[in-house]
């Protein structure tokens, strides 16, 4: 396979929230704006890319057997150094992404690729494979966000798209959680229809 | 039984080392990042008093640290100090500067991770204005019946700010200015 297609089975063909259905915590949790939606799925492709290389290169170094824990400890670990180093030297983005950060570990996204590939692939693959996840997940990311943005507030981005009735008396239930799992579902349901569609012209 | 071994010791090297890498990391780190919240807080401090021009360090009786703001001239305009509550998420800590007569002259949400699009909308400055001019007596919720106006969806985190800041008044207050609130005002602030 290409390194193109690694890059780009992420973003469509093997989406981590919608065909994977991997990461549902932060897709549930962050897609209340834009802003945040972006915020996460940058650092999360961060995290990927380097913990897929990382893992790439340690891999004939853990035994499969114990491989599991292994991954952790070194994921865990890595998003924490970030966390420290960004904390230190970059503060202002710190402050901006750092709520992110204890999220990132515990995201199943970044365990399940390392499983799934980084221990089986080289490090191009693997680093490829990592961003074109991460950047699948900003995108459905962004997707969910927006809906639930502009029926929740009017406004996307801080921007006010919907008349200011609409703005002062919104769809409150759209930025709050249930919305997230309303949406999330309408939106896979609609994903399986085009994908059973697809299927069934090709049959 | 020596496979078992095996797994274990390769376990127990990369926890190690794993260990080793972050304590260097945070041994680097720390002071700096110690000093970055330090630069924060007095910058938070300079900006709820405008006006000031030194802050001297004080303490109530309860132990509470508060500062009290001054002039050029060394004319005490005012107090800052840090409040602090548990909101819905997390701790949250305020940064409140009020005026000689205990009204509010602003407040900084300077500590947080509320819930993003909710809570942590808290760091806005609409939420943060509605706060000017407040007297002790007008610190509560909508919703306990007071006027200030929840977040939409984070009742508890507008609360927390709003109590949090009511009960450092409220003794900051007390001590300075000798008055006594009602005893059954008190006990609202849990």
């Amino acid at each position: 396979m290409s390194s193109f297609k690694e890059l780009s089975k992420g973003i469509f063909k093997e989406n981590p929230t919608f065909v994977l259905v991997l990461g549902m915590c932060p897709t549930l949790a962050v897609t209340s704006s834009l802003q945040n939606a972006i915020g996460m799925g940058l650092a999360a492709t961060f995290v990927l890319a380097f913990s897929n290389i990382l893992i790439s290169l340690l891999k004939d170094l853990i035994p499969s057997k114990i491989r599991i824990p292994g991954y952790i400890v070194v994921i865990a670990s890595f998003v924490s150094i970030i966390d420290m180093a960004m904390a230190a030297y970059l503060p202002d983005l710190h402050k901006s992404l750092g709520i992110f950060i204890p999220l990132i570990v515990v995201n199943c996204i970044i365990l399940g690729r390392a499983e799934a590939f980084a221990c089986k692939n080289g490090v191009f693959a693997s680093l490829m494979d990592g961003v074109g996840m991460g950047l699948g997940f900003t995108l459905s990311l962004s997707v969910v966000a927006i809906i639930r943005e502009i029926l929740g507030t009017g406004k996307i981005w801080e921007i006010a798209i919907l008349p200011q009735a609409y703005i002062e008396e919104p769809m409150l239930v759209a930025i709050l959680a249930p919305g997230a799992f309303i949406t999330l579902g309408l939106l896979m349901a609609l994903i399986n229809i085009i994908k059973d569609k697809k299927k069934a012209v090709k049959e | 039984m020596k496979v078992y071994l095996h797994y274990a010791l390769v376990l127990l090297i990369i926890t190690a080392l794993a260990c080793g890498i972050l304590a260097l990391v945070n041994q680097q780190t720390k002071p700096i990042i110690d000093r970055n919240l330090f630069d924060e807080e007095n910058n938070a401090r300079e900006q709820v008093i405008s006006a000031a021009k030194t802050f001297e360090k004080q303490e109530l009786k309860n132990g509470k640290v508060y500062y009290i703001a001054k002039d050029e001239k060394g004319k005490e305009i005012g107090y800052t100090f840090i409040s602090c509550g548990r909101g819905y998420s997390s701790d949250v800590q305020i940064m409140v500067g009020i005026d000689t007569d205990f009204k509010i002259e602003k407040i900084i949400i300077i500590q947080q991770s509320e819930t993003p699009g909710l809570g942590a909308n808290c760091i806005k400055p609409e939420f943060s204005e509605k706060y000017t001019n407040l007297e002790y007596k007008d610190l509560t919720v909508d919703k306990d019946g007071g006027n200030i106006k929840s977040i939409t969806g984070a009742t508890i985190t507008t609360r927390t700010v709003t109590n949090a800041i009511k009960k450092d008044i409220y003794d900051l207050e007390n001590e300075l200015a000798g008055i006594t609130f009602k005893q059954e005002v008190k006990d609202e602030l849990i």
